[in-house]
């Protein structure tokens, strides 16, 4: 095989190109109307309009984020400042002996002093030198603390975006995940934060976007139900303000 | 009788599977538990018909404009430095994903279960040129362990105890596990992680794909496609073409559509929208994306008035678990990936043979029950009547399946003999097993909806039900609803009459 590998993607694309073509005539012919170029009228875009002017109070999606949280096998607490949530951590992390920590890096977090005040663990802070394996760190980690971006009460979710500071890993691969939600980006509805990718458009996107909505699970043992049999098994929401 | 040994091993199979009661037991389990989860889930939500009918017309507007959308999807995809292709059948997409692979110099590959990837029977390809497939979610690893067929029920190890598990993990470990569901699925983490952070290359499925920014969309419980999809340095999305929405928006509609139909959960456990490889400066994310867009039949319905509205399918299985047929002896598969009374519909009609009409659809076609479960709307039970009438048209329809057929609509015609002959499952079973002969397509509920069954029901063993289950079965099925009734009723009326004034078909073109 002399190609290199660039050359074979390029091949490829050209194939891709020329039968993209051949597919999207089938496809207007089978339809039989003309290529369509043009972006049609969507009348039906999005959710119902009677949804869409449904808004819960602060209290209620407190409430109802908290119950579907619940109700999936997740955690929740519910605390007034930063400082009360680095408490909740450090407790948590000597409650159950973490010996490896990894965390975004983000400022709220940094701000946290984790570092500092986590004697007896090694907390590592998501891609701060290029060297390391990072997917493997979050692999063997305990614990993995994240901010949340966004939050749904209605379906009891958070969701979180990659970035360079941000990892997939560090939601997925720790044993233990820790999840911290801002009040104010606590939404009710879905719509509410799917909406924001719509208005920032194609070139504004992360690579990753998740939503979570509790611990990992699957029933596939007996019928019986099992957590974190792949994703983190406890989930702890912390919803912070 | 040298011809006859499919058919000797098609009866053999059919005897196998309705002997089977323990098989039949965990099929209706977890139909039932589903469909209540579902029903649960429809009725706290409220305004269901609404919702459906905004699923439907969001599907029925995406599909009628395929061309502009997925070309769009195409040229975002691009753009965010995916390399898409096509292929328009079977062949060509293992033909790509192989040179990929070779590429990729891949000793492995982790799979996320998807429909597509069993249509194209990828496995068996892909072992063909020495790669390792690993199969990653948890029942169907231990499918996969035991070298048993890709599961042929509801849930794939479900024919398998705690001890027949731990017996098999055992001998994967080389060491004793007790037969505790939670060491059992602690060990399938740690051995499952050493096999994501090894292979080469990562494949999954697509729910959804957004045309608007090129991303796409995974429902899923066990955070094994999220994985596959962030652990490997090259990741393969096998995509369905119709898959398209137009953004995320209307992903809004499809979320609040797809968990609540099929397993009745708010949200799955994770939902994740993937637009294009890692960036630059990520420290994780497949540095390499592929899609392929595979048609592989579906534009045979493009354009079909009868059954275009197929490509609207959201895969949720919704329709499976309200199926009488399905539930009273469903979950073994014979042969086919898609199962059910979509299965009985899409099967068909993807593989352009009208003649691969089986028993399931004249059961189905009379109920209706898997239109009115459906989240968008696919009128099922009319295109089982096309279909077969199609079939009959065609010169295909056997006579055995003609007296069926009359059989079942005398019984259909004269309700004074519904009420005693009606219980639904005893119909469907006879309808199956008639003339001997199982030529049922009912393949696995299991893979027909990734995120599959994590039923978020109240409380209820497995085994406390078990004895429960044991009794109904034995003491036949509940009445047909009422509801249900008339229509079956209504439509054979209406059939005779039209028979009677020699009205054929309408205009299939
Ligand atoms: S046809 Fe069946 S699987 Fe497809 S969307 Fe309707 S109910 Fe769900």
């Amino acid at each position: 095989m002399a190609d290199t590998h660039k050359q074979w993607l390029e091949k490829l694309e050209a194939n891709s190109r020329t039968k993209q073509e051949q597919f999207m005539n089938d496809i207007a012919a089978k339809l039989r109307h003309p290529r369509m170029y043009e972006k049609p009228q969507h009348p039906f875009r999005g959710a119902p309009d009677f949804w869409n002017t449904f808004e819960w109070t602060e209290e209620e999606r407190i409430k109802g984020f908290t119950e579907n949280f619940l109700s999936v096998g997740g955690h929740v607490a519910r605390l007034q400042t930063m400082e009360d949530a680095k408490a909740y951590i450090v407790n948590k992390a000597e409650e159950m002996s973490a010996k490896y920590v990894v965390r975004q890096n983000e400022p709220e977090l940094a701000a946290l002093d984790l570092e500092g005040s986590l004697a007896e663990s090694q907390v590592s802070v998501w891609n701060t030198d290029a060297d390391q394996y990072w997917r493997a760190r979050a692999a063997e980690a305990d614990f993995g603390i994240v901010m949340a971006d966004h939050a749904v009460a209605y379906t009891g979710s958070v969701t979180v975006l990659s970035s360079p500071e941000k990892g997939r890993s560090v939601s997925l691969l720790p044993t233990v995940l820790i999840i911290i939600i801002p009040l104010e980006r606590l939404k009710t509805r879905l719509g509410e934060v799917l909406v924001t990718f719509d208005e920032a458009g194609r070139e504004k996107l992360p690579a990753g976007i998740h939503f979570i909505s509790g611990p990992s699970r699957s029933s596939d043992i007996e019928n019986d139900l099992t957590i974190g049999v792949h994703g983190p098994g406890i989930v702890y929401a912390l919803l912070v303000g | 009788m040298a011809g006859s040994k499919t058919e000797a091993t098609v009866k053999a199979r059919a005897d196998l599977a309705l002997n089977d009661e323990f098989l039949r037991k965990a099929v209706r389990f977890t139909t039932e538990r589903l469909r209540n989860g579902k029903k649960k889930a429809t009725d706290e939500h409220g305004n269901w018909e609404e919702w459906r009918e905004r699923g439907k017309q969001i599907r029925l507007h995406t599909i009628a404009h395929l061309d502009y959308y997925l070309n769009l999807f195409v040229n975002n995809a691009r753009a965010n430095g995916v390399h898409v292709h096509f292929a328009n059948n079977a062949e060509e997409a293992v033909g790509l994903t192989l040179d990929i692979a070779e590429h990729a110099n891949a000793k492995s590959v982790v799979k996320s279960k998807s429909m597509v990837s069993e249509e194209l029977h990828l496995n068996h390809a892909l072992e063909s040129i020495n790669v390792e497939a690993v199969e990653t979610d948890l029942g169907e690893y231990i499918i996969q362990l035991a070298g048993e067929m890709p599961s042929h029920i509801v849930i794939p190890a479900i024919h398998k105890n705690r001890y027949q598990i731990a017996d098999l993990l055992s001998k994967e470990a080389g060491y004793t596990l007790p037969p505790d569901t939670t060491a059992l699925a602690g060990f399938v983490r740690k051995k499952l992680r050493e096999k994501f952070l090894e292979a080469e290359i990562g494949m999954t499925g697509c729910n959804f794909a957004i045309a608007e920014t090129g991303s796409m969309v995974l429902f899923e419980n066990e955070g094994n496609a999220r994985m596959v999809s962030t652990v490997p340095k090259t990741q393969i999305t096998l995509m369905g073409m119709e898959r398209i929405i137009p953004s995320w928006s209307d992903l809004e509609v499809m979320a609040t559509l797809l968990p609540r139909s099929a397993t009745g959960q708010k949200l799955t456990m994770y939902m994740s929208g993937i637009t294009g490889p890692r960036r630059d400066k990520d420290a994780d994310g497949p540095d390499e994306m592929h899609i392929i867009i595979i048609d592989n039949g579906r534009s045979l319905q493009l354009g079909d008035p009868e059954f275009q509205e197929l490509l609207n399918c959201i895969r949720c299985g919704a329709c499976l678990n309200a199926c009488p047929v399905y539930r009273h002896i469903g979950g073994h598969a014979y042969g086919s990936t898609y199962s059910g009374p979509i299965g009985a519909v899409l099967t068909p009609s993807l593989n352009k043979n009208i003649a691969e009409w089986d028993d399931i659809a004249n059961a189905s076609s009379l109920c209706g029950a898997c239109y009115e479960a459906c989240p968008v709307k696919i009128p099922l039970h009319d295109m089982l009547v096309y279909l077969r009438r199609r079939k009959v048209e065609s010169g295909n329809g056997s006579k055995i399946e003609a007296i069926g057929m009359q059989g079942f609509a005398t019984v259909m015609g004269n309700s004074s003999r519904l009420g005693g002959v009606l219980r639904l499952g005893k119909l469907g079973q006879k309808l199956v097993v008639r003339s001997g002969v199982i030529k049922t397509k009912l393949g696995p509920l299991k893979g027909w909806n990734t995120y599959r069954v994590t039923p978020s029901l109240p409380k209820e063993s497995f085994r406390d039900r078990w004895d429960t289950l044991d009794q109904e079965l034995k003491q036949g099925l509940k009445q047909m609803e009422p509801s249900m009734q008339n229509r079956m009723e209504e439509l054979v009326r209406k059939r005779e009459q039209d028979e009677k004034q020699g009205k054929g078909g309408h205009g299939h073109g």
